[in-house]
């Protein structure tokens, strides 16, 4: 059963023809020309309740335009949408009480009052009862690490802090539906390790539906098991992470180290073999790209092993960052004449 | 009507958080008060200069137009409203994002703000007026009467402020990185609210555009009620024409939040 369903949805932005020079921005006031970017082209998914999944896409591509339409912040131009039942921009109040929303850029939090504040605010904005929501004000308390600055002014904490209140702040009255706009940009290692395995315990324990855009396609390959791949306002892929790999990713990398015989390192052409290439080279470290349909593991190994002296191999699954930055490359090519 | 009560605890909250923000902010705020003391105390000199030994100007006398001065001044300040740069702000950072998410309507947040913020400066009424009145003048209401009406006036004066505010707030949605236009709109409500220039000195052409101008009941309005209408008139018509700009700027307040709304762009993707 759906809880969201997303059919055909179309955002356009009318942009007022900038001008420049002196007078540019009066001239840019009274002048009714504006130019239409489509921000979001056409649009269609469904998600179950209790998925946890990841919308990725570079820069401008229509994410944090389409998680605004399901908050019911931003009326599409087009197209239909659904959230539990409801089509949000039209009862945006009654859906706002459903749903957690996160934008990692923008905190919710306010800025000059101690944490505590914001978050007994939410819990009145939210009505939840005093009894629930001392009871989760302790859980998440406690899962996130916030005592130690529940009582600091919100402009005084680190990007990581703020992070984990602006979380609380979206789970506290419990949403069964959570929209993570880019929730671990700008953190640490450590950071974003305890933001994920958070996210993850939320969809776990609590069967929150979560959608979660981001830049760091490790929070994706950790949390999800599904991807919708937007660019450009249209869905490019929309299935599981390992389904991508192989459509846009097919081949595998195997690791060689080499060992220099009588001091020389075999050359490149050594491994000219139909279906390989050298994806990079470290000195004695040599990466080779294969398509696995073209040449087998097993053969490009025996291949590899009878043509020189090998001290340790490795096969490598294409990372996602590095099918991700093929796709990206991929459409620079296709848009530069 | 039920639903709107089932939020009251929200709203209270929201105020709380009105006056805890603007307590976070004492510093400059106590600044702004001060400024405003010595606003009083340069008008007074100047008016007591263009008085030049008259007892009147126009059948008013000087020690009227300073109470005048004082009144309207320290009254601007307390009564004034800070939704204008909040939703100005708010919405050139992108931040009204979250305001906007809430399962309560943005203009009962805004109010509640408003109000929140208005409740944390009364308290610094405790100084500044024994100081305006040391630096300008005071006096009591021309009678019991009149301060009654006064005290109406003012309340209707407020949300006159408020509604303004939020309407100069709103146009942000459509005039993204104007602060120029905010300067200029409040200088010239200002200015034609009586706060520099009593209404009663205007030019008859002047006069008659600050009289089809809201911003007269902001200000003069109240002040001249409380002073029992110096320059003649009704203080009943006075009221209603309080309660004409009550009622028309609540309801284009709502059109254009409506009209907002509906094209509301967040800035920054």
């Amino acid at each position: 059963m759906p809880i969201i369903t997303a059919d055909n949805l179309v955002k356009e932005f009318r942009l007022p023809k900038r001008y420049g020079g002196p007078l540019g921005g009066l001239r840019t006031l009274f002048t009714p020309a504006y130019t239409v970017k489509r921000a979001v082209d056409g649009v269609s998914f469904t998600v179950d309740e209790g998925e946890l999944v990841g919308y990725l896409g570079p820069n401008g591509a229509g994410k944090s335009t389409t998680i605004k339409m399901l908050t019911g912040i931003l009326v599409p131009t087009s197209g239909m949408l659904e959230v539990a039942g409801l089509v949000p921009w039209e009862r945006r109040e009654e859906n706002a009480l459903r749903i957690g929303v996160v934008f990692g850029q923008r905190s919710q939090l306010w800025w000059d009052l101690p944490l505590i504040d914001s978050l007994r605010l939410v819990g009145k904005l939210y009505r939840v009862p005093a009894e629930r929501y001392r009871r989760n004000l302790d859980r998440f308390t406690e899962l996130l690490g916030l005592g130690a600055f529940l009582q600091t002014p919100v402009r005084q904490l680190s990007l990581g802090q703020r992070m984990r209140g602006d979380l609380a702040a979206a789970m506290l009255y419990e949403p069964p539906l959570l929209y993570l706009d880019e929730p671990t940009v700008g953190l640490d290692v450590l950071a974003k390790e305890r933001m994920r395995s958070f996210i993850a315990e939320v969809n776990r324990e609590h069967g929150t539906t979560i959608i979660l855009t981001t830049h760091d396609l490790a929070d994706v390959e950790k949390l999800c098991r599904r991807i919708i791949f937007i660019d450009q306002g249209k869905v490019l892929y929309d299935g599981p992470v390992q389904r991508l790999k192989e459509q846009f990713a097919p081949w595998r990398e195997l690791v060689v180290q080499l060992v220099p015989d009588g001091g020389e390192l075999p050359p490149d052409e050594l491994f000219d073999l139909p279906g390989v290439e050298v994806a990079r080279r470290e000195g004695a470290k040599v990466w080779l790209r294969f398509d696995p349909k073209l040449i087998p593991a097993p053969r490009l190994i025996a291949q590899v092993t009878a043509r020189c002296p090998v001290s340790d191999l490795a096969i490598v699954e294409p990372e996602l960052a590095g099918v991700v930055r093929g796709i990206y490359a991929e459409r620079e090519a296709a848009l530069t004449p | 009507m039920t639903r709107t009560w089932s939020n009251a605890p929200a709203y209270a909250e929201v105020v709380r958080i009105g006056i805890r923000s603007m307590l976070a902010y004492r510093t400059r705020f106590f600044f702004s008060a001060l400024q405003i003391i010595v606003q009083i105390y340069v008008l007074r000199v100047v008016f007591t200069s263009v008085y030049a030994g008259q007892g009147s100007v126009d059948g008013i006398t000087l020690r009227t137009t300073v109470v005048y001065l004082t009144l309207a001044n320290l009254q601007g300040f307390f009564s004034s409203s800070f939704l204008d740069y909040f939703i100005r702000s708010r919405v050139r950072e992108g931040k009204i994002a979250s305001e906007l998410a809430r399962p309560v309507g943005f203009l009962g947040q805004m109010l509640a703000l408003q109000i929140g913020s208005t409740l944390a400066m009364l308290p610094l009424l405790v100084v500044a007026f024994p100081l305006a009145w040391l630096v300008g003048g005071m006096s009591g209401p021309a009678s019991a009467g009149y301060g009654a009406l006064y005290a109406v006036s003012l309340a209707l004066a407020y949300v006159i402020i408020v509604l303004l505010g939020l309407i100069m707030g709103i146009s942000a949605f459509w005039t993204l990185e104007t602060t120029g236009i905010a300067m200029i709109y409040s200088l010239v409500a200002q200015f034609f609210a009586g706060a520099l220039v009593p209404l009663w000195f205007f030019p008859g052409p002047l006069r008659v555009v600050a009289n089809l101008l809201p911003f007269q009941a902001m200000g003069f309005v109240p002040v001249s009620i409380y002073l029992g209408l110096p320059d003649g008139g009704n203080p009943l018509a006075a009221l209603g024409l309080q309660c004409f700009w009550v009622v028309a700027l609540y309801l284009f307040a709502r059109w254009f939040w409506g009209r907002a709304h509906h094209r509301v762009v967040i800035q920054g993707g």
